[in-house]
């Protein structure tokens, strides 16, 4: 559904956005994570049509940015890092607007507009002007604007940026809902909502893609292994740690100072259950059998920091 | 065509919600007021009786230049920049429009406003045509002259909005840059050369005003506002382009 070949931006002699090219396939939610900075924005910009590319190709359905700027605009609905909407108008009035210049047809506008008006729960504030709406409703009313015109790509970014707890968890099941039908791109730092929303994390930092999977196989794929603890009783230390490490799949055991075995293993579903059966067969009983998976924010936090070091090698090798 | 006709409909919301365009008709209602009250003394001295009386509605006073030299701004001055500075811009150019559509509709409203402006001065003509008689011709002429004006100075400050991100930085370069529109012609005065003379008096804006009110309709007082529009309408375009992501 969106393609991405070699994207660049160049602002003067400083590259924001470094040879990013990603696909994503239709229906898909993709996150983009990545510190403030990375360009994240930028790139959204680009796909969007709005800031032309210093270099790369990028196609929306099929249409070439290059060739159909216009036909690429028609099939996103974007929503802004900023939402910014005209403060004099009316939440109805705007949305007639978006739904004009976005190409809707006049006699279709109604249904559109129930449509969105009831998919975004802006039913109260309809007849209301823009410039008296709350942060929570501006946001939504953004995003109406982004569906008017039934787009099958939906670039958001940073959409749960400055809302409460509660207006958070509505926007995002929105968008789990909206993924259904559409393809969508969205961006974020907030790490949770990726793993709750996103079947596949881009990780950017500095310009550049540094990681690309799904949550799960960020999170193990990047560190390769889980933690599984195992408390047994009625077992010798040394002589299960001989036992479950020769489990396949554990590549380690730690036997921690209270007693308990710490496993580093590859996949922790299959080994759980083979330590499981290894205990049952020699009459031990399991106290305790649990994984823990390094979160994304570990994970984050070591590409995106890990980047800056070899960023500052390779400028002091270069000053050399 | 539905597209820039929204365009044109938003802005023009726009202007009406803004007490700014209050501000500016009743201004420019105190102004023409004042030069209505000018013609009825005129008419008032018997020595003046030669002179067709709506000539100085129409361009024969300074006030007519004034008021134009610093309402167009004012109008203008919100329409790009504005967009710009608040973060509009990005959901407009993200939409299937071009920075062409957006430029255009923007103009278009902007001149509509101004027609809207002049609107009230129909009553004083209406009063005049009461009293004494009335050669439509000029008339209808002055009004195009009016509307003609208005194409050329709302692309300025079109242009000049698109540059700055500030309304203000915006309003004033756009007087500065219609200050020179209009005296460059007037400069005619004090030439010699013949050639230059020409060319000069081609560009002298006071002078197409006053053909207009007399009612002379010549296309080349036609062509030379039309075209500097053009010129500036595209160049608004450009600048656009170039200024959108920043
Ligand atoms: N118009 C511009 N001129 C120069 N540099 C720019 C411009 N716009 C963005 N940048 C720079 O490009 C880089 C990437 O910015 P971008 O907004 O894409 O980051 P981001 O990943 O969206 O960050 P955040 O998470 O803070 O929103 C930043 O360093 C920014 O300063
Ligand atoms: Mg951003």
């Amino acid at each position: 559904m969106i393609e991405v070949q070699g994207l660049t931006k160049r602002y003067f002699d400083r590259e924001v956005v470094r040879s990013v090219s990603f696909f994503v396939p239709e229906g898909e939610v993709l996150g983009f994570l990545g510190p403030n900075g990375a360009g994240k924005t930028t790139t959204m910009r680009m796909i969007c049509a709005f800031l032309p590319p210093t270099a790369g190709t990028v196609k929306v359905a099929g249409l070439d940015l290059a060739q159909d700027p216009l036909g690429v605009r028609s099939r996103i609905g974007y929503l802004p890092e900023h939402v910014a909407l005209y403060p004099e108008m009316r939440v109805e009035e705007f949305l007639r607007f978006r739904a004009a210049i976005e190409g809707v047809p006049a006699k279709e506008v109604p249904e559109r507009l129930a449509y969105v008006v009831e998919r975004c729960m802006l039913g109260d504030v309809q007849r209301q002007v823009i410039g008296t709406l709350s942060k929570g409703y501006r946001q939504r009313v953004g995003l109406a604007a982004a569906l008017i015109h039934r787009p099958p790509v939906l670039i958001l970014d940073e959409p749960t940026v400055g809302l409460d707890p509660r207006q958070i968890v509505k926007i995002r099941e929105l968008i789990v809902e909206l993924g259904r039908d559409h393809t969508v791109i969205l961006s974020t730092h907030i790490l949770p909502e990726v793993e709750q929303v996103c079947q596949r994390v881009l990780i950017i930092d500095d310009g550049r893609i540094v990681a690309d999977g799904t949550p799960d196989a960020l999170r193990t794929g990047f560190s390769g292994l889980a933690a599984v603890t195992v408390e047994l009783e009625g077992a010798d230390g040394a002589a299960a740690s001989e036992i479950l490490g020769r489990i396949a799949g554990v590549e380690k055991v730690d036997v921690l100072p209270d007693g308990r075995l710490q496993l580093a293993v590859r996949d922790g579903k299959a080994v759980r259950r083979e330590v499981f059966r290894a205990a049952v067969e020699r009459g031990w009983e399991v106290l305790e059998l649990s994984q823990s998976v390094p979160s994304l924010e570990d994970v984050f936090l070591r590409l995106t920091t890990r980047e800056e070091a070899v960023a500052e090698t390779t400028a002091e090798v270069s000053h050399a | 065509m539905r597209k820039l006709a929204a365009i044109v409909k938003r802005e023009l919301i726009a202007y009406f919600s803004s007490p700014l365009a209050y501000v500016v008709l009743t201004a420019f209602l105190f102004v023409n007021g004042f030069v209505f009250w000018l013609i009825v003394a005129y008419l008032n001295d018997p020595r003046t009786r030669a002179m067709a009386p709506l000539r100085l509605l129409f361009g024969g006073t300074m006030y007519f230049w004034l008021l134009l030299l610093f309402v167009v701004p004012v109008i203008t001055m919100r329409l790009l920049a504005e967009e710009r500075r608040s973060g509009t811009l990005e959901l407009l150019l993200t939409a299937p429009v071009t920075e062409g559509q957006v430029v255009l509709g923007k103009f278009l409203a902007a001149w509509v406003f101004y027609l809207f402006l002049w609107l009230p001065t129909l009553v004083y003509v209406g009063v005049l045509a009461s009293y004494a008689s009335i050669d439509w011709g000029p008339v209808a002429a002055g009004y195009l002259g009016i509307a003609l004006l208005g194409l050329l100075f709302a692309s300025v400050g079109v242009f000049t909005s698109a540059l700055a991100k500030n309304q203000i930085v915006a309003a004033i370069f756009a007087f500065a840059a219609l200050v020179v529109v209009f005296s460059v012609g007037l400069v005619e005065n004090l030439v010699t050369n013949p050639a230059l003379k020409n060319a000069l008096a081609y560009m002298n804006l006071w002078d197409h005003m006053d053909d207009f009110a007399k009612g002379l309709v010549d296309t080349r007082r036609l062509v030379y506002p039309l075209s500097l529009t053009g010129l500036f309408l595209f160049l608004s375009v450009k600048a656009l382009e170039a200024v959108k992501g920043r």
